[in-house]
C-alpha cells in the first residue's frame, strides 16, 4: 500500500529541529485520513472534521449547525444516547465537539490502546444518527440554555457573537448569528436534521486525523474496517461567501445591560488567506498584540494607561486565523477605563497602526516577534490534539497538511517593508469598523 | 501451522462482524509512568526538581512558593495575587518593558500566579535560552522593585477587572459559597475587594515578598530539553545560590467553622437564569478520604457521564452545564455542586441537585459505575503527561501540598483501590447537602420565593 503523500518535514527552529511526520490517504468513499505517529507518551487523539459550519446555514435556520453538533452526541445505530460520553470517559479519555463558521469538529483524546473505541463511535454516528423528535427537543433546550448561559446572561458576548458580525459583514452567510435565535431553533424540525446529516455528514465531506502512539499500518486497517463501507453522498455545495468591497468605515454602539467595564471592537477587512499580504498581516498582528512587549500593551495598557486588557487576531472572535476561511476580518477587542470613550480608544488603536504605516518596524522588534511566533507554534505542537486539529484544518482549507510546520516560515520570512505596506493598505482609518460596547446597567435585561 | 492460520482468520472475521454492533474490546488503561525526576536541595534550602524531556526544543520552569492567598493579611485580601502580578513589572536591574522584551526575544513567558496555598512564577522559553530564562526568573523572584507608577496602574486595572469579574454570576456564586464554607479562615476569599486594592502599595507588596519569598520556602522545577545535569545545576546555583534563607512566618491556624446549613441568595436584577452552587468543606490530598471523595465527586458531577450531567442536562434539559468541583487545598478542601438554570425551573433544579447529592451518601455506587469512574480518572491522569505544562503543574502541586513524587507514582493505583463503601462514607461526610451552603445568584424578584422553600434565606447585594 502506497500513500498518496508521505511527509517528513524537519524544520530549522533556531538551531532545534522540529518535525511532524504524517501520512495522508483517501478511502474509496472519499474520506481523507491523516495519520501521525508519536511514540513518546501512550496517548492518541482522534479528530474528525466535517466541512460544514454556521456559514452554510439557511435563512430561518440560524444556529442549526451548532444544534446539529449537539445531535451528534444523541446516539446512533449501535451507540444509544449517552454511550459516546460514557465510552470515551470510562476508557480514560476526554471528548468534545465545536461549531465554527466553516467547519464542525468532533474530537477525543484517549490512552492510545483505546483507539478502536473512538473509531467505532465516530464511524457509527457517521453511518447513521438516531434522529428522534424527543432527542431534538431535549437538545433545543440544552442549546437555548447554552445561549442563556453564554450570551444572554454574560456581558460582551451578545455584542461579540451577534452585533459584531452584522457590522463586519454584509453577506448574510457571514453576518448571521452562529448560536442562533430562539425563534429559529424552535422552527427546526426532524426533517431538517435528516437532510443536513445526509448532505454534509458524508465521508467525502470529512477529514479524520489521528495523532499519537499508534502503528500506522494497523491504524490504516482499523480506519478501513470501520469507515470503508460508509457510502459517499453527492459533494455538497458551499455557499457564496463573497463580501462586497468595503469603501468606507462603519460604526455601531451596543448597549450592554450586564457589562460593568466599557469595551470596543476595532476591525478591518483582511487580505485573502494564504496570500503574501495575509502573512504580512499575521506578522503585524504579532507586533501589535503578541505578549507584553507588543505595541498595544506597551502603549495603551502602559503608556496611555487607557486599556485594561485586549485580544486580537485575524478571524477574531474565533481562536485563530487557522480556523477561519475567507472573508477574514482582523479585529482587536479591548476593555478600557471608563474615563475614555470607545471612540477615543479606537483612535488610539488607529494611532498604533498609523505609526507602523508611517515609520515601519525596527529590526530588533521584528526579530522578537518572529521568535515569539516560533515558540508559540512549538508550544502548541506538544499536544497531540492540537497537531491533529492543525493537520486536518490545513487539509480542509488548503489541501496542505504539511503547512503545520512549513507555514511558520512564510510568516517569519516576511520582510519589514511588506509589514509596513500591508498595515498602510489594510489597517487604514477609512476601512475601520468600530463597535462600542457601553455598559447600560440600569436597563433590565429581558 | 495451516490450522492455526485458519483459526486466526475465523477469529479475525468474527471480530469484524462484532465491530458494527458492539464497542470493541480494548486492554485496560495503561499505568501512569512518571518520567525520571532528579531531586536535590541547595544549601539555602531551595528544593530543585529536574526532568529531561527532549521531545520539543522547549524548557518549562516553575518556582513555587508557599505564599498563596492564605497568607494575605486580613485587611488586604488579594495581596498575594498582586505580588505575583507585580514581580514581573520591574526589578532593580530591569524595567517592566525590558522584562517583556527580553522574554519575547527568547520566545518566553513568565507570570506570577497565586492560588490559595502557593505563589508560583511559571514560565517557558525556547530551550537554547535556558540560561537567560533562569537569569530572568531569579531576578524577578529576588529583586522585584514594585515601581510606584506600575503599582498605581496595577491598582487601577485590577479595580476594572474586579468589576468585570463581578458582572459574571458564576464568580459571585463562587465568592459567596467559598466565604460561607471557610468563615474567617483566609481560604474564604477568592479575590480582592475594592477597599483591599486601595491598601496595596510598594510597602505592603515588598513586605509580603520579604516575609515569604525565600529559597527555603520554594521549589524550583525545570523540565524540557535541558543542558547536561552538571551544567543545569551550575546554572541553577549561579542564579539562586547566593539567595539567603530566612525564618518563615507560621501559616494561619487551620481552624474552620462547623459545617452548617445556609441559604444565600445573591440578588442580580435582570438575570435571565439562576446560578446554583452548593458547597461544603472537604478534605486535603493527604486525608484517607481523598481518593474515595475524588471518585464520589466524579460519579456525581465529573464529566459528561456523571449523574448531574445526565439528570440535570440530558434528561431534564434544565441546564447546559451541571457539574461538581472538588478543590483540595493544603489544610482543607472544598466540594461544590454547580449548575446554571433558567429562572422558571429553579425550584425543580435545586431539588434535583440536592437529591443527587443525598443519593451519594444514601446508596452504594454500583460497581460498574465506579469502575468507569476509576478508568476515567486514571486515563485523564495519563493524558496530563503530554505537555511540559501538564507535568510541571503536577510537580508544582506536590511541592505546594507538601507531597512527594510517590503521590504521582501511586495515583492510579490508589484510585483503583477505592471501594464503594468508602465512597459512600466519604460522600456522607462531605457531599450530603444537609450541612451545605446553598448559594443562588439571580433576580430575587423572580426566584426569591422559590429559594425560600429551602430554609431561612440570607439575601446579599453584590458590592460593585
Amino acid at each position: 500500500m502506497k500513500s498518496l503523500l508521505v511527509g517528513l518535514l524537519p524544520m530549522l527552529l533556531t538551531g532545534a529541529e522540529l518535525s511532524v511526520p504524517y501520512e495522508k490517504h483517501q478511502l474509496k468513499n472519499g474520506m481523507r485520513v491523516i495519520l501521525s505517529q508519536d511514540r513518546a507518551v501512550p496517548v492518541v487523539s482522534v479528530y474528525m472534521l466535517y466541512g460544514v459550519g454556521a456559514r452554510s446555514e439557511e435563512k430561518g435556520r440560524t444556529g442549526f449547525a451548532h444544534l446539529f453538533e449537539h445531535m451528534m452526541f444523541q446516539g446512533s445505530k449501535n451507540a444509544p444516547k449517552g454511550m459516546h460520553f460514557k465510552l470515551i470517559e470510562s476508557n480514560g479519555g476526554s471528548l468534545n465537539g465545536s461549531t465554527h463558521p466553516d467547519y464542525t469538529d468532533y474530537f477525543q483524546t484517549l490512552p492510545s490502546n483505546k483507539l478502536p473505541v473512538a473509531l467505532w463511535l465516530e464511524a457509527d454516528r457517521m453511518r447513521g444518527l438516531d434522529i428522534s423528535q424527543a432527542n431534538l427537543d431535549n437538545q433545543k433546550e440544552a442549546v437555548k440554555q447554552e445561549r442563556r448561559l453564554r450570551v444572554d446572561n454574560q456581558p460582551y458576548f451578545g455584542a461579540i457573537i451577534e452585533t459584531w458580525p452584522e457590522l463586519a459583514f454584509r453577506n448574510w452567510h457571514n453576518s448571521h448569528s452562529l448560536i442562533g435565535s430562539f425563534e429559529d431553533l424552535n422552527a427546526a424540525g426532524v426533517a431538517d436534521v435528516v437532510r443536513f446529516f445526509k448532505t454534509y455528514y458524508a465521508p467525502n465531506n470529512a477529514i479524520l486525523a489521528i495523532v499519537g502512539d499508534i502503528s500506522i499500518p494497523e491504524t490504516r486497517k482499523l480506519v478501513e474496517d470501520y469507515f470503508g463501507a460508509i457510502p459517499p453522498q453527492p459533494q455538497p455545495k458551499h455557499p457564496d461567501l463573497t463580501e462586497p468591497a468595503v469603501t468606507r468605515g462603519r460604526a455601531a454602539v451596543h448597549r450592554d445591560p450586564l457589562a460593568q467595564v466599557p469595551g470596543v471592537v476595532v476591525g478591518y477587512p483582511g487580505p485573502a488567506r494564504r496570500s503574501p499580504e495575509y502573512y504580512a498581516l499575521g506578522m503585524a498582528d504579532v507586533l501589535l498584540s503578541g505578549g507584553d512587549s507588543s505595541r498595544l500593551h506597551q502603549n495603551l495598557v502602559k503608556g496611555r494607561q487607557s486599556v485594561v486588557r485586549f485580544e486580537a487576531n485575524p478571524g477574531w472572535p474565533f481562536q485563530s486565523a487557522s480556523d477561519y476561511k475567507d472573508p477574514n476580518v482582523y479585529a482587536v477587542f479591548l476593555l478600557h477605563k471608563p474615563n475614555f470613550t470607545g471612540k477615543q480608544i479606537a483612535d488610539q488603536v488607529q494611532e498604533q497602526m498609523d505609526r507602523i504605516a508611517r515609520e515601519g518596524v525596527e529590526a530588533a522588534e521584528l526579530e522578537r516577534a518572529r521568535t515569539l511566533l516560533r515558540s508559540t507554534r512549538v508550544q502548541e505542537l506538544q499536544s497531540s490534539l492540537r497537531r491533529a486539529t492543525l493537520l486536518a484544518q490545513y487539509e480542509l482549507f488548503d489541501g496542505r497538511p504539511e503547512w503545520i510546520t512549513e507555514e511558520l516560515d512564510r510568516f517569519t520570512n516576511v520582510p519589514a517593508a511588506e509589514i509596513q505596506a500591508v498595515v498602510r493598505k489594510y489597517l487604514a482609518p477609512e476601512k475601520r469598523f468600530t463597535l462600542e460596547i457601553v455598559p447600560a446597567p440600569k436597563e433590565a435585561a429581558k | 501451522m495451516k490450522y492455526l492460520i485458519a483459526l486466526m482468520l475465523v477469529s479475525a472475521l468474527a471480530a469484524q462482524v462484532q465491530d458494527r454492533a458492539r464497542p470493541p474490546d480494548t486492554p485496560p488503561v495503561p499505568d501512569y509512568r512518571l518520567p525520571n525526576v532528579f531531586e536535590t536541595k541547595l544549601d539555602n534550602g531551595l528544593r530543585v526538581m529536574l526532568v529531561e524531556d527532549n521531545r520539543f526544543p522547549l524548557v518549562t520552569v516553575r518556582l513555587g512558593f508557599l505564599a498563596g492567598s492564605r497568607f494575605d493579611p486580613a485587611e488586604i485580601p488579594g495581596l498575594s495575587e498582586s505580588v505575583g502580578a507585580m514581580l514581573t513589572e520591574g526589578t532593580a536591574r530591569r524595567t517592566s518593558r525590558q522584562i517583556a522584551e527580553e522574554l519575547a526575544a527568547i520566545g518566553g513567558q513568565l507570570n506570577g500566579v497565586s492560588s490559595p496555598d502557593g505563589l508560583t512564577l511559571a514560565g517557558s522559553a525556547l530551550s537554547e535560552s535556558t540560561p537567560r530564562l533562569l537569569d530572568l526568573l531569579a531576578d524577578v523572584a529576588r529583586n522585584a522593585s514594585f515601581p510606584e507608577e506600575e503599582v498605581a496602574l496595577h491598582k487601577q486595572n485590577r479595580k476594572q477587572s474586579l468589576l468585570e469579574q463581578r458582572s459574571d454570576p458564576g464568580y459571585l456564586a463562587e465568592e459567596e459559597a467559598t466565604r460561607a464554607v471557610f468563615g474567617s479562615h483566609p481560604y474564604a476569599h477568592i479575590g480582592p475587594t475594592m477597599e483591599s486594592i486601595d491598601r496595596i502599595s510598594r510597602v505592603t507588596l515588598a513586605g509580603f515578598r520579604d516575609r515569604l519569598l525565600a529559597p527555603n520556602n520554594a521549589t524550583l522545577i525545570l523540565l524540557g530539553r535541558l543542558p547536561s545535569r552538571d551544567r543545569t545545576l551550575e546554572l541553577v546555583r549561579n542564579a539562586f545560590g547566593s539567595w539567603q534563607s530566612r525564618e518563615l512566618p507560621a501559616p494561619p491556624a487551620p481552624r474552620f467553622p462547623e459545617d452548617r446549613k445556609q441559604v444565600i441568595l445573591v440578588d442580580r436584577p435582570g438575570s435571565v437564569q439562576a446560578d446554583i452552587r452548593i458547597a461544603r468543606r472537604a478534605v486535603t490530598r493527604r486525608d484517607p478520604d481523598y481518593f474515595p471523595l475524588l471518585a464520589g465527586h466524579t460519579v456525581l458531577g465529573g464529566g459528561t457521564s456523571s449523574r448531574m450531567f445526565l439528570e440535570i442536562r440530558e434528561k431534564k434539559g434544565y441546564a447546559y452545564d451541571a457539574h461538581s468541583e472538588f478543590d483540595a487545598h493544603r489544610d482543607a478542601g472544598i466540594f461544590g455542586a454547580v449548575t446554571q438554570v433558567r429562572n422558571e425551573v429553579i425550584g425543580d433544579a435545586l431539588d434535583a441537585v440536592i437529591k443527587e447529592m443525598q443519593r451519594m451518601g444514601a446508596e452504594r455506587v454500583p460497581a460498574g459505575e465506579l469502575s468507569d469512574v476509576k478508568n476515567y480518572l486514571s486515563g485523564r491522569f495519563v493524558l496530563g503527561l503530554e505537555t511540559q505544562n501538564g507535568l510541571a503543574n503536577s510537580l508544582n502541586m506536590i511541592g505546594t501540598m507538601g507531597l512527594t513524587t510517590a503521590y504521582l507514582e501511586n495515583y492510579t493505583t490508589r484510585i483503583r483501590a477505592v471501594e464503594p463503601d468508602q465512597v459512600q462514607a466519604a460522600a456522607r461526610k462531605y457531599v450530603s447537602p444537609e450541612k451545605s451552603a446553598v448559594v443562588v445568584v439571580g433576580d430575587a424578584a423572580k426566584i426569591g420565593e422559590t429559594v425560600k422553600k429551602l430554609g431561612e434565606v440570607r439575601t446579599v447585594k453584590p458590592n460593585p
